[in-house]
């Protein structure tokens, strides 16, 4: 139950910064979530340098967490090259070349992982968009591109950990969000994790980003992981993923969750609602497009 | 032309403004609208609104005579539920276009978006480019025109209208028949597309409903008549219900629908009992003076309560299922008590209005009967989720009580066995649910409160959707409650009882720290005053009557209410029925029964040492059963023996 934001900026634009855009675009439609704001933020990445963040709490509690995950780095053989707190979480940035799968579910050990990837960087908790762009500076981040999620607590808890967007767990740079609701959640986790996939949520939003994550590993390009999803997922559900240069969106047959979508020669935006996108371009009368139900897309940062 | 800008104004201001404009007669602009929610909402003057861009969800909704021109694009359900005037839109329409108009002619020179005209009474809906599926979905009547293609399923499980298309028809939708079509019609679709300049050469195919799905194929005819109490009295395996129940299935081959609620014995307010002994309570000649009663509902975010002599209304009860004689009656007691009564989805008549004092109006999915002018002449307004009788499903409505008149108020064609929406058009989820709670609030300007009605299904997730979309009070229904028509097994099988709905709500509402922020109101089998004690010990702001102010006004429990020959004229639509009931008789014996509530919940006040409803408490109460232990959390106290205590009623009226 929520609202979802979504932009990518092609070519050599620079007349939006994606934080910024992405606050805006999630103001204009907080009305559909008021308990949580997450933002998936793309910047520049380095080879064989991984972004973490990871919920830590407060205090104590964080001392140790932080503790444990420089252990468990240190014997993974990943070398911090820059770490900080920053609200209840920890990002620290890392040289690290082993297997990501494996160094994720270690960490979860010690702490809630929140995103682990090349560029990306997940950043979600409480509140509204204003409140989660004062704790973090989210309208700074420059960036190719990114998600944002408003969310409505329906069945779990008001907590940062159930806020979006889900990093496909052990995927780097996979990241989702959706507004709708998986009706076979538990039939296809069984079925991934039979194939020893593990989910440390119980919200279907994971879900998706491991599905999506786990065809896209076996080399299916993200335009057929998409078109099989609408198959495979039953339910109600529109939603739009990221991969480290795309973004792309699926919308199941009946299409009761809205998305509305805006593309120039220099952006794609899309969104839940038409007055997020009017966010970007105030006073202007766009020329937007609803995508059909039972339908998919993607696009690519032209690097 | 006065001209508002929304890039500077709010759309609560603007509405305002747009609102005076139409009481002085002069036309707006509406400058920087960037696809905000509401524009216009509400508007019942006849004048020229200009959106000059993209307007948001419901744009012009629950509007009267006004003209509006979007430039650009509108969001979901424009100009929803509108009576007369126009809507022309220069941009794509999303979902729900034109859902559930009843006479306004909506233009869409783009395309549209899925479910157009849901639900819709009358008026035209014409779009210039392709529809999206399910176009005239539920349709009760006027007219779609689209241009274009016609989308999958057109008009699935249309009830009456018309839908013609100029495109390729793809897929027609469960019960829609492809027809021929006469030249009248099409110079009718001619001449309008003319007004609107939309010029288009093509030829017309047209749709309509195939009649295969209007009524029940086998009607349930009545075998014999047991009373509700004989019904639901005995626990022998073989019963009088389950003959009965075998009898009309041998005979109609499908499920059975009737009146009334669940027979099947549930944990209930007899399970529990009060912890001090109340057999003198009652005793003292007048307890009335010496508590204090009176109680607001809906006023904690600024409306203007329903202020109740007790913390008592009247449950929601639609005129349809009861005559329109015994909604007057209970109208006139509600009055005589000063406390609330409710429409129920039936729509409100005059007479309706005229008896009552304070008066909800309840929106269901099929929005029968709903419409602004009824809106503002209501004392709240209700979104209608479910009921506890039969959560998840759609009233029932058969033929022989959907008089012309009936069908009149509620916008349909008479004659139909009528199964209402089980879901609203634009409710799919609580993202949208905020959206639509503010339109009526919108449309009303703030003044009313507004509640939604739960059927007790997922009582903890749906508190918590309904605290945090903003609701004023909700009237949580157990599965108790009763119903005018509904399937049989429903009734008996599906939902959670009155008692742990309550606890449920109150657990989840404590869980995120909301309980201030919502009223409960609690129906769903309270029979008298010692059980709306009960319910308010347990933390119930107020209670709501149904079944008992029926039997109260001469009701003989008999569960035929759906057949709609009611031999006491409650639950029929027949004038030869009708006339049986003296309305003015019985609203002074449901008046009666409701002072007799007043007279025990202050007893049981007065004797546990309270002047003042809000001090009971949970510490009253111990809980006879296990079961009701477990459910309650109250301590399993059996030596405290009848929980159904007796309260002495003195002569109070």
């Amino acid at each position: 139950m929520c609202g979802i934001a979504g932009i990518m900026l092609k070519g050599s634009s620079n007349s939006f910064k994606i934080g910024e855009a992405l606050v805006n675009m999630l103001n204009g439609c907080q009305h559909r979530g008021p308990d949580s704001t997450g933002f998936a933020l793309y910047g520049e990445s380095q080879e064989n340098t991984l972004k973490l963040r990871l919920f830590v709490g407060q205090g104590d509690e964080s001392i140790a967490a932080i503790k444990s995950i420089q252990q468990l780095l240190d014997e993974h053989g990943a070398l911090i090259i820059d770490d900080e707190q920053v609200g209840e979480t920890y990002r620290v940035t890392v040289n690290y070349t082993g297997d990501i799968l494996k160094i994720s579910y270690a960490l979860e050990h010690a702490a809630k992982v929140v995103s682990i990837g090349n560029s990306l960087d997940i950043i979600k908790d409480v509140g509204s968009a204003e409140d989660v762009d004062e704790r973090y500076h989210i309208r700074k981040f420059q960036g190719s591109h990114g998600l944002g999620h408003v969310r409505l607590a329906t069945e779990s808890d008001v907590k940062p950990e159930a806020a979006h967007p889900f990093w496909a767990t052990g995927f780097a740079d996979v990241a989702i969000v959706h507004n709708g609701q998986i009706t076979n959640y538990w039939k296809m986790r069984r079925r991934l994790e039979q194939r020893d996939y593990e989910f440390h949520t119980d919200n279907d939003s994971e879900l998706i980003a491991v599905y999506l994550a786990d065809k896209l590993s076996q080399g299916d390009e993200l335009k057929d992981v998409l078109k099989t999803s609408i198959d495979d997922l039953d339910g109600t559900f529109s939603f739009l993923v990221s991969t480290k240069d795309e973004i792309g969106y699926a919308k199941d047959r009946l299409a009761v969750k809205p998305m509305v979508m805006y593309e120039t020669d220099d952006l794609v935006a899309i969104a839940s609602e038409e007055v997020s996108l009017n966010k970007l371009f105030p006073g202007q009368a766009l020329n937007t497009k609803e995508p059909p139900p039972g339908t998919y897309n993607t696009w690519s940062r032209s690097i | 032309m006065v001209k508002i800008d929304l890039g500077k104004t709010s759309v609560r201001e603007g509405n305002e403004q747009i609102r005076q404009c139409g009481q002085n007669g002069e036309n707006v602009e509406v400058i920087n609208p960037d696809a905000r929610h509401h524009i216009g909402v509400g508007l019942v003057h006849p004048i020229t609104v200009k959106v000059r861009g993209s307007a948001g969800y419901f744009c012009a909704g629950l509007s009267d005579a006004a003209h509006f021109e979007v430039e650009n694009n509108v969001g979901w359900g424009v100009g929803d539920n509108m009576y007369s005037g126009s809507v022309v839109v220069g941009g794509n329409a999303s979902a729900i276009p034109g859902v559930a108009i009843r006479g306004a002619e909506i233009v869409i020179r783009g395309n549209m978006g899925s479910r157009a005209g849901q639900v819709m009474k009358a008026g035209t809906l014409c779009c210039a480019g392709n529809a999206n599926f399910m176009a005239g979905y539920m349709m009760y009547g006027g007219r779609i025109i689209i241009l274009g293609d016609s989308g999958v399923k057109i008009g699935e499980d249309m009830t009456a209208g018309e839908i013609f298309i100029g495109g390729k028809v793809e897929d027609l939708g469960s019960d829609a028949e492809l027809t021929d079509i006469d030249s009248a019609e099409v110079d009718d679709i001619r001449e309008f597309l003319d007004r609107y300049q939309i010029s288009f050469k093509g030829s017309f195919k047209k749709v309509i409903n195939a009649g295969k799905k209007l009524r029940y194929s086998t009607s349930e005819t009545q075998m014999r008549s047991i009373p509700f109490f004989t019904f639901s009295g005995a626990s022998d395996y073989w019963n009088p219900k389950i003959q009965e129940d075998l009898y009309i299935k041998s005979q109609i081959g499908r499920y059975r629908i009737r009146g009334y609620g669940g027979a099947r014995p549930l944990p209930h307010f007899s399970d529990l009992a009060f912890r001090k002994d109340l057999s003198q309570a009652g005793s003292e000649s007048n307890v009335i003076p010496n508590v204090r009663m009176r109680t607001e509902i809906g006023g904690i975010n600024g409306a203007q309560p329903l202020k109740l002599s007790m913390p008592v209304m009247i449950a929601p009860m639609s005129y349809g299922a009861l005559s329109a004689s015994t909604k007057r009656a209970i109208g006139l007691a509600s009055t005589l008590s000063d406390i609330a009564e409710n429409t129920g989805e039936g729509g409100m008549s005059d007479a309706q209005r005229g008896a009552a004092k304070q008066l909800i109006f309840q929106m269901l999915g099929g929005r029968l009967g709903w419409n602004i002018h009824d809106m503002k002449r209501a004392d709240g307004l209700e979104i209608y989720i479910s009921q506890g009788a039969k959560p998840g499903l759609g009233g029932q409505l058969m033929a022989k009580k959907v008089t012309p008149e009936l069908a009149k108020i509620r916008g349909i064609p008479p004659g139909i066995d009528l199964r209402s929406p089980s879901r609203h058009p634009d409710i799919l989820g609580a993202d949208d649910l905020v959206i639509k709670v503010e339109e009526l609030r919108e449309a009303t300007g703030y003044r009313l409160p507004v509640s939604i009605k739960l059927g007790a299904g997922r009582v903890r997730d749906d508190i918590k959707i309904a605290v945090k979309d903003g609701f004023d009070f909700v009237e949580l229904d157990g599965m108790q409650g009763s119903t005018g028509a509904g399937s049989a097994e429903v009734i008996d099988y599906v939902g959670i009882p009155t008692l742990p709905a309550i606890i449920e709500a109150l657990d989840a509402l404590e869980e995120i720290g909301r309980r201030d922020d919502i009223q409960i109101v609690l129906m769903g089998g309270i029979r008298d005053g010692v059980d709306a004690v009960k319910a308010l010990c347990l933390g119930a702001d107020a209670v709501a009557f149904g079944t008992s102010t029926i039997i109260a006004g001469g009701c003989i429990a008999c569960m035929q209410c759906h057949v709609g020959t009611c031999v006491t004229g409650i639950a029929t639509q027949d004038p030869e029925h009708e006339k049986r009931y003296q309305p003015e008789v019985e609203a002074q014996n449901i008046h009666r029964f409701l002072e007799s509530v007043r007279w025990q919940i202050a007893a049981i006040a007065n004797e546990l040492g309270y002047d003042d409803v809000t001090q009971f408490n949970r510490d009253d109460l111990v809980a006879l059963t296990p079961e009701a232990a477990d459910i309650t959390g109250l301590p399993y106290e059996p030596q405290y023996g009848d929980g159904d205590i007796d309260i002495k009623v003195r002569a109070v009226v």
